[in-house]
């Protein structure tokens, strides 16, 4: 289990996220909607040991991790069993998009040309996957993005907005992937704004705004939302596709 | 020789206590990397020559020391070499972008793996083309120690010169030397900069 308790934190005198709980259990798809600012990425990021909160705790498993930390460097964050897919990707600009996804396998010894093919050729990476990342477009690069963190068989997959520059065969291709992950026990934490992706994906929506959770429960959240605020969002939205 | 042995001292130098200033620069900005900024940005509006005659001249008399011309001369060019290398040393570490770090430490590896397999690759890339072409200029400037009385190529051309008088012929050879020096060593820097310093940023 992979759970914010609590979670408090600002920035300078702004607090971005008020007394939020998250939980990621295994074997789910949670998605997090909400509009811009809402605090959506900085929950991310604490979730994924990047950020230190202010108050409350994450819990790894059977480990707690109260906030605020000590120092950074007293806390191991479990990576990567925990992992991370940033909305602006973060390949290594060095590095080919082949090297970018075996890299990480070399270094922490577990190589697997097998899986490596079948996930280029899952996501359709063969005829771009020897180039650099600034030489594919910025679909491209999401692919290779996701197939990176897949590769290292994440307890928990932590994603942030990684279908939108996707067509719509990639993000069903993607949606594919991560229902197999799902069905392996990875809990999935997504961040999106396509709602349909949401409606076939999760198990657990999210709603944020202004810091707190206004919302949350199953796919029926995305129907029928309680909450007006709720309500006006996924009406623009929907009115916007 | 002399020309060599100047060469390699201040590149050797340069390189050495340039990239140990530079990256004691970029993790201590106030208290490295800031006196570094000053002399370096003091340095680079002195004429080479003018330091080199301050340091052999006044600087001695002031000190009553005499000191060897060749000493003199590679400890100024040692020094402006330094300082230029660690100001491209500085800024490439202070600008890394972090996000490739996360990237790394979130995909397992560990600080001592994401130094060697991201950091210093691309660092490599990004400062080695610079620092070709200053280590291309500290040999041209190793010239100017003939002014000093060291017994450099160009004194020796001189001396030769006085003696048969060929300056055609003479400065020539010394051009296509130095051409011959410093042209591939530029040609390679700028097939670095091609290859190593491509457009990072991700269409």
């Amino acid at each position: 289990m992979l759970e914010a308790k609590n979670i408090h934190k600002s920035f300078e005198k702004t607090e971005v996220l008020h007394d939020v709980s998250v939980n990621v259990p295994p074997g789910k798809i949670s998605v997090i909607i909400g509009p811009s600012g809402s605090g959506k990425t900085t929950l991310l990021k604490i979730l994924a040991f990047l950020e230190p909160a202010d108050r409350g705790a994450l819990c790894f498993d059977d480990q707690t991790y109260p906030f605020p930390w000590p120092k950074k460097n007293h806390i191991k964050p479990p990576w990567p069993e925990v992992t991370v897919v940033f909305q602006q990707l973060f390949l290594w600009p060095h590095l080919t998009l082949l090297q970018n996804l075996t890299m990480p396998l070399f270094a922490l010894k577990r190589e697997n040309q097998g899986k490596v093919d079948r996930l280029i050729d899952l996501l359709h990476m063969g005829e771009f996957i020897d180039r650099y990342p600034n030489e594919v477009s910025l679909g491209q690069r999401q692919r290779a993005a996701v197939a990176r963190a897949l590769l290292l068989e994440p307890k928990y997959l932590l994603l942030d907005e990684i279908t939108s520059s996707l067509d719509v065969e990639q993000v069903s291709i993607i949606l594919s992937l991560l229902k197999d992950l799902r069905s392996e026990g990875t809990g999935i934490l997504l961040i999106t704004h396509l709602l349909q992706f949401a409606r076939d994906a999760a198990d657990q929506i999210i709603f944020m705004d202004d810091g707190s959770i206004l919302e949350e429960g199953g796919p029926e959240v995305l129907a029928n939302p309680k909450h007006a605020r709720v309500q006006k969002f996924l009406s623009v939205i929907e009115s916007a596709r | 020789m002399v020309t060599f042995e100047l060469g390699l001292i201040v590149c050797l130098v340069g390189l050495i206590m340039g990239a140990i200033l530079g990256s004691l620069g970029a993790k201590w900005g106030l208290t490295v990397g800031l006196p570094t900024r000053i002399i370096s940005f003091v340095l680079s509006g002195m004429p080479i020559l003018v330091f080199l005659f301050w340091l052999h001249y006044p600087v001695q008399a002031m000190l009553g020391v005499v000191i060897d011309p060749f000493i003199t001369a590679s400890v100024t060019l040692a020094t402006i070499n330094t300082f230029a290398v660690a100001d491209v040393i500085r800024t490439v570490l202070r600008d890394f972008p972090k996000q490739y770090m996360i990237a790394a430490q979130v995909c397992g590896l560990t600080p001592f793996q994401s130094l060697v397999l991201i950091q210093l690759p691309i660092v490599f890339r990004q400062t080695i083309p610079g620092l070709l072409m200053i280590q291309v200029t500290m040999l041209q400037a190793t010239l100017f120690a003939s002014l000093i009385s060291v017994p450099e190529i160009f004194r020796v051309a001189q001396q030769i010169n006085a003696q048969v008088y060929k300056p055609v012929e003479i400065y020539t050879a010394l051009g296509i030397l130095f051409l011959a020096l410093c042209l591939p060593m530029n040609g390679i820097a700028i097939l670095l900069r091609k290859r190593f310093t491509r457009d990072f940023s991700e269409r």
